[in-house]
């Protein structure tokens, strides 16, 4: 026992440490304060946000419906996010010569890999659950049951979607094994799968809005889909030891009998992933010569497009943005039907006054929700120093890495831009403006995440997963995104109260944008470069 | 020449390396030993400007590491000790990228890249991808695009490590035919035997301070290396 312990103790040590930061000492800030910081945000935006999913719930006496609904969107989160982060988190990893000599069962391996994803899960699963646990307490008297329950649910609910994101990632990882162009293949199935979970989610949440008119239905639906969380609501609105008992045992049943059944395959599908043929006998090589920045932004794109979870970490967004502008030129009056139903209830002509700035929105959430950068000095990793030992200007390294993810995110942006202005009519100013924005906001987007990155490095992860969803950096960048696009909609909204037009409202916040991505550039090559300098690997 | 001056670097207040001092002349080759920890690969990093130090100088022919680290680095290619290179990108795109680092014109990569592939046996395997090599590959193509881009000062880490005999051969007729053309070549080894027949100076180190330097005659008068190297533990 002291041996498996041993072995799961060496092997979490390194990969939890999400704030760990590599070749500089660690601040006071970054070891406690940022991470109370960041939760504490967490916590009250979500809590923000249940205390308005509550308020119909009390008219109607479902507050437990609350908890379905919170307790359902984490554990789809958990399967979206678990379908492209498993097949890099359990296939390939760096530690599988390690681990794979040692006198230890095939089986504790993959309980292990699995065991990390199901930690940093409850984690993340936590930061959703406890603020809505916390406003049906404030609605509803509980006793200690309730809290001992929810802490048990916290830790059981995520299992089965860990599971069956596990299945999937496997299954995504044993097809494109077979494919020449492997990472390729397997970011258009892993996209494939999610864009049906995304599908099937959406349609359910249409379902899910008619929440005081019809909320025993919704909890019916969600109960009956996932049974776990029928559990728990049943828990906390009649609780019984026994049925706290069954909730626990049939849950670690499910995950002892899924290890069993998916160790069978897993060491065949982990083998299949290794097996990089060597089949090209061409001899005729390119010598062509390329410029510095160049040759380094083409580095950067053969890095990029070899991870499939960085494609689709990156890619999920830009998709979305795109069938978005997609469904608002061809099928508006759908995509109006939709609005109506999420409570949005806004006529074609509302919309024409106001398409600029719903536009700018669309720009600046894309943008800066899908910061690439903040995970490109990380997925260096060891070969970091070849980048140090080059003679080159760390400046142009950096710009380079701004350039390449600025040169994925522009065409899709001038894309759904173009669709727009089919539809709509703008005025020539507003057209121009648009695409600077399209241009600035992610050059913004992708400056902070570069610089946030060099923060927060984290050279010696296991895996790519680890960097671009695990990662202090990946966490921050979003949390900074996020609110700028409050601070963003927030002005907006104000300058229409004030009676701007949109023209201006576009004018103002392009101008906006542009002096902070100079000042943040400015900041890139004066703190940035010796940030660089100072990483050690 | 190299000329290291006084240089210190701490790890967390620990001095890795701790006031050394010595010069790599131009047509040398030098050897650079000591056991495991002592700061080989410290000092290493800190001549081709991958580490920061917080004492002291290095100069490359003159220019200072750290006043002018890109005209420094143009004159040095370096192998580091375990191969960690762009594993997604193929063997042929990872030597271009070298090159184009550092300028050099196309018909000049050809023939180093054709000249070096041919000799360590590699030439039909440039268009697989990196993750598909074993150690000594790797090793080999880290040689290669070191050495495609012709540089004055060759600084390696422990470069025999994972080559193949035939390889290990190859690499000791590179560095002297090397030192002929009035080049450098410093190499950090455990192998002493290559060291004492290879090397023209060697410079000991333990626990980051310098306790020898010198001609290799001078070092071991006639004794081997091993057994002087043992003497000073």
């Amino acid at each position: 026992m002291k041996k498996y312990l041993s072995l799961i103790r060496a092997c979490m040590t390194d990969n939890m440490s999400i704030f760990k930061i590599n070749g500089k000492k660690r601040s006071e800030f970054s070891k406690k304060i940022l991470p109370i910081v960041l939760a504490f945000i967490c916590f009250f935006s979500i809590w923000s946000y249940a205390n308005v999913f509550m308020e119909p719930l009390v008219e109607v006496h479902m507050e437990y419906v609350l908890l379905t609904l919170f307790a359902f969107f984490t554990c789809i989160l958990t399967l979206t996010e678990g379908i492209y982060k498993s097949s890099s988190i359990l296939f390939n990893c760096k530690d599988d010569n390690m681990l794979l000599s040692l006198p230890i069962s095939k089986y504790l391996v993959l309980f292990i890999r699995i065991l990390k994803f199901y930690l940093f899960e409850v984690l993340y699963n936590t930061l959703f659950m406890l603020p809505a646990m916390v406003v049906y307490a404030r609605y509803i008297k509980v006793g200690i049951s309730y809290w001992m329950t929810s802490i048990i649910a916290l830790l059981i609910l995520p299992i089965i979607p860990i599971i069956v994101s596990c299945i999937i990632g496997g299954i995504i990882s044993l097809i494109s094994s077979y494919f020449k162009k492997r990472s390729f293949a397997q970011t258009v199935i892993t996209m494939g799968f999610l864009l049906v979970v995304l599908y099937g989610s959406i349609n359910l949440e249409n379902i899910i809005k008619r929440i005081a008119e019809n909320a025993e239905g919704i909890n019916e639906i969600i109960t009956k889909l996932y049974f776990p969380i029928g559990n728990y609501i049943r828990l906390v609105t009649n609780f019984h030891f026994m049925d706290l008992f069954i909730f626990i045992l049939t849950n670690i049943f499910v995950f002892t009998i899924s290890i069993i059944l998916f160790g069978k395959v897993y060491y065949k599908i982990n083998s299949l992933t290794k097996n990089y043929k060597r089949e090209n006998k061409n001899n005729k090589y390119n010598y062509k010569r390329s410029n510095k920045v160049i040759a380094l932004i083409k580095k950067e794109f053969n890095r990029f497009f070899s991870s499939p979870v960085f494609i689709t970490n990156a890619g999920f967004g830009l998709i979305l943005f795109l069938i978005g502008c997609i469904g608002i030129n061809l099928k508006l009056d759908s995509v109006i039907e939709i609005m109506a139903m999420q409570g949005v209830t806004i006529t074609i002509e509302e919309i024409q006054n106001l398409i600029s700035i719903i536009l700018f929105g669309f720009i600046c959430f894309t943008a800066l929700m899908s910061s690439i950068t903040s995970s490109m000095i990380s997925l260096e990793g060891k070969t970091f120093n070849i980048l140090k030992s080059l003679p080159v200007k760390t400046f142009e390294i950096l710009i380079s890495k701004i350039v390449t993810a600025v040169v994925i995110m522009i065409p899709v942006l001038f894309i759904g831009d173009i669709l727009i202005f089919i539809k709509f009519s703008f005025s020539f100013l507003e057209m121009v403006m648009l695409i600077i924005d399209s241009i600035i906001l992610p050059v913004t987007a992708e400056t902070i995440g570069l610089i946030v990155n060099l923060k927060y490095p984290k050279m010696d992860a296991e895996n790519d997963t680890e960097v671009v969803k695990q990662s202090a950096s990946s966490m921050v960048s979003v949390l900074i995104g996020m609110i700028m696009i409050g601070i963003t909609v927030y002005g907006l909204y104000k300058g229409l109260e004030t009676g701007l037009e949109s023209y201006q409202l576009i004018i103002y916040s392009t101008i906006s944008y542009f002096i902070i991505c100079s000042i943040l550039l400015g900041y890139l090559y004066k703190i940035g470069v010796k940030d660089f300098e100072k990483i050690s690997v | 020449m190299i000329e290291i001056k006084n240089v210190t670097k701490s790890y967390n207040d620990k001095k890795a390396i701790d006031d050394v001092s010595f010069n790599v002349n131009d047509g040398e080759i030098f050897a650079f030993i000591g056991h495991n920890g002592a700061g080989k690969t410290t000092l290493i990093k800190s001549i081709v400007g991958i580490h920061n130090f917080e004492g002291g100088d290095i100069l490359i022919n003159g220019k200072s590491i750290k006043e002018e680290p890109v005209e420094c680095k143009k004159q040095i290619a370096f192998v580091p000790d375990n191969p960690e290179l762009y594993e997604n990108m193929r063997a042929i795109d990872f030597i271009n990228f070298i090159c184009d680092m550092y300028e050099v014109k196309k018909e000049v990569r050809e023939e180093k890249i054709k000249k070096y592939s041919e000799l360590f046996e590699i030439e039909n395997n440039l268009n697989d991808t990196i993750n598909s090599f074993s150690h000594g590959m790797k090793q080999k193509i880290a040689i290669i695009s070191a050495l495609a881009h012709d540089p004055k000062v060759l600084i390696m880490d422990e470069p025999f490590v994972g080559l193949d005999p035939k390889a290990v051969h190859d690499t000791k007729e590179i560095m002297n035919e090397m030192i002929k053309e009035g080049k450098i070549v410093f190499f950090s080894t455990h192998i002493l035997d290559v060291a004492e027949k290879l090397c023209s100076r060697v410079a000991i180190i333990k626990k980051g301070r310098l306790i020898k330097v010198g001609a290799m005659k001078e070092i071991k008068g006639d004794e081997s290396l091993e057994k002087v190297f043992l003497e000073l533990e």
